[in-house]
């Protein structure tokens, strides 16, 4: 039997990036799609800038679709955002975990500093940090502001392009973003490792976007969290 | 340094902070002075984030109580001034904005609304009507706008400067923790561009020309020695806002013509009462729907109109009866019955208030 290497091996992600960028979505539907190729999926709530929002209200959903969620449980938790937040014990150690691990990391600097407190990040030889893009949003709206933003993160290797305009979202504004997204990488000399788009609109590109990056198919589910 | 922070127009995915801070910007807003609190932190973080390259300042001070009376100052220095808070940081702001209400500054606060009393929840709430429209002691006058939509905040932060700047009353932007964190798209703008006057704003401190011979002394006091003297202040101030109060009160209505009941809500309980009403007339049932978009001063005369025509009002909101309280004053002597749908710090969806209006039509 020929195993590919696809499959024996193992994927870390870790998703960062600029506040309201779609950094939860992508890592959802991320891990949903390794699920369905019948991986097994550790999904990692690290958001201590806005912690227990993002997962916590699908938690259970995911559960049933396959995706082990390392979230905490809203009776575990108390003064949820502003009165200090303690980090779930077993998320530290989440990349001892068995299975592909995808984290999803509060937004910006501070959210990407977040992956410090993860055991064994600095050394883990699967590990990718992707930034999300969303150029609808006005502070990565042109090449020269991703390009800014991106330095100012750390650690990233790579980008995912995610523009979108909610629920007006088109192909169009999906292709613009995989224009400047793509060239905003290639001043950075990173790769954009996908372009995320809701599945319908995902059909009508195919499976290459206009830059030539892979499309990857997403459902919404945040807006069934709360923030 | 970039000249303008928004050329012509430009449609954008945001959430509700940033957008008031996008709108502060769009305004001229020169200074903002703030003390964090969740849910409005992200104003001063985009604000903080944003502002250095347009020239503009911010100051973070020691708690809120600072932040009113430094939003006070930078108005009084003639700086188009702003602060936000939320829930106790609001309770605090009060003093300040008291002052503001003696002395006519043109301050402009965002509140957006959690959960109270206290610190209770850091999520949601519209239980801060009672306390932005009438927080201040005394006889305390100021314009509250209520938004529901991102497209609102920005329109509305955008008016509230010129509002506060051309009547000179301190002037709120209500939102809530929801419009805060949510996130929609909108059409961010220049105002000029679109032939929207920026009012300047002007020093009241520190004018040239001598005092008393060039121009009236500046004399802004929240201080009287006797009571006359506070009681011919007063009325003045008071038939400026009753002239002002029908040019300023602003409210969205549609089907009330013939209906039994109305669905009257605010903010962004508004939005789930609008897909009820539109659900229910499209079965059959006589209803309308009203939202005063000021909650200070309320569009009295519409609202007396309709509460004279209309048997009965279901009040929604996230309260305990806030809304409800101001709409009983404004209506006083109307036949209509008030008919309560009040969750206190909780949502409130398009199928919760057509199940109540089915409830109550039968």
């Amino acid at each position: 039997m020929e195993v590919s290497d696809n499959i024996s091996s193992r994927i870390v992600e870790a998703y960062i990036g600029e506040y309201a960028s779609g950094k939860s979505e992508v890592a959802v539907n991320r891990a949903l799609q390794l699920a369905r190729q019948g991986r097994r999926v550790n999904l990692v709530d690290l958001d201590i800038v806005e912690p227990c929002y993002t997962l916590r209200p699908i938690k259970k959903r995911l559960l049933d679709l396959g995706v082990d969620v390392l979230a905490w449980e809203t009776r575990e938790t108390m003064g949820l955002g502003e009165a200090g937040n303690i980090l779930r014990p077993g998320n530290r150690w989440a990349l001892r975990r068995s299975g592909d691990v995808i984290l999803d990391i509060g937004y910006g600097v501070e959210g990407a500093r977040t992956l410090h407190l993860l055991e064994g990040a600095d050394k883990d030889p699967d590990l990718k940090v992707l930034a999300v893009i969303n150029i609808a949003r006005p502070l990565t709206g042109s090449v020269s502001d991703i390009v800014d933003y991106v330095r100012g993160l750390g650690r990233v290797d790579g980008l995912v392009n995610n523009s979108h305009l909610g629920d007006e979202t088109t192909v169009e504004i999906i292709q613009e973003g995989a224009a400047v997204v793509a060239e905003a990488a290639r001043r950075l000399g990173l790769p954009v490792v996908a372009t995320a788009a809701l599945a319908e609109l995902a059909r009508e590109i195919g499976p290459v976007d206009a830059a030539g990056n892979p499309v990857r198919p997403i459902t919404r589910f945040m807006p069934q969290t709360f923030w | 340094m970039a000249e303008k922070p928004i050329e012509g127009e430009k449609r954008v995915f945001m959430t509700g902070n940033e957008v008031v801070a996008w709108a502060a910007l769009a305004a001229k807003a020169e200074i903002m002075y703030g003390y964090p609190i969740t849910p409005q932190n992200e104003i001063m973080h985009y604000w903080t984030r944003t502002a250095p390259r347009f020239g503009r300042e911010f100051l973070q001070t020691e708690d809120e109580l600072s932040a009113g009376f430094t939003t006070a100052g930078g108005v009084m220095a003639g700086r188009k001034a702003f602060t936000a808070t939320a829930g106790p940081g609001n309770t605090l702001m009060q003093e300040p904005m008291s002052m503001a209400e003696a002395m006519r500054l043109p301050v402009v606060v965002v509140v957006q609304q959690r959960g109270g009393p206290s610190t209770a929840t850091v999520i949601y709430s519209q239980q801060e009507v009672t306390m932005t429209t009438m927080g201040g002691n005394g006889e305390g006058l100021r314009i509250v706008y209520s938004t529901a939509t991102h497209q609102e905040l920005f329109d509305y932060t955008i008016k509230a400067f010129n509002t506060a700047w051309k009547y000179r009353f301190p002037t709120f932007v209500l939102g809530d923790g929801y419009q805060a964190k949510m996130r929609e798209s909108l059409t961010i703008y220049d105002p000029e561009a679109r032939g929207i006057e920026l009012i300047p704003a002007e020093p009241y401190l520190g004018r040239p020309g001598v005092p008393g011979v060039d121009r009236p002394p500046a004399q802004y006091r929240n201080t009287y020695n006797v009571e006359e003297e506070l009681y011919e202040v007063l009325q003045g101030y008071f038939q400026d806002y009753e002239k002002m109060a029908p040019e300023v009160a602003e409210y969205e209505a549609f089907d009330t013509a013939d209906a039994d009941l109305v669905v009257v809500s605010h903010g962004v309980v508004s939005r789930a009462a609008k897909g009820a009403v539109k659900e229910l007339r499209a079965a059959g049932y006589k209803v309308g729907y009203f939202r005063p978009i000021t909650l200070r001063p309320l569009p009295v005369k519409e609202l007396r109109e309709l509460g004279n025509r209309t048997k009965q009002f279901l009040v929604a909101e996230s309260a305990n009866g806030q809304l409800a309280r101001l709409l009983k004053e404004a209506a006083y002597g109307c036949p209509v019955e008030m008919l309560p749908m009040f969750k206190p710090g909780v949502g409130i969806t398009t199928e919760e208030v057509v199940a109540r209006v089915k409830e109550i039509l039968g």
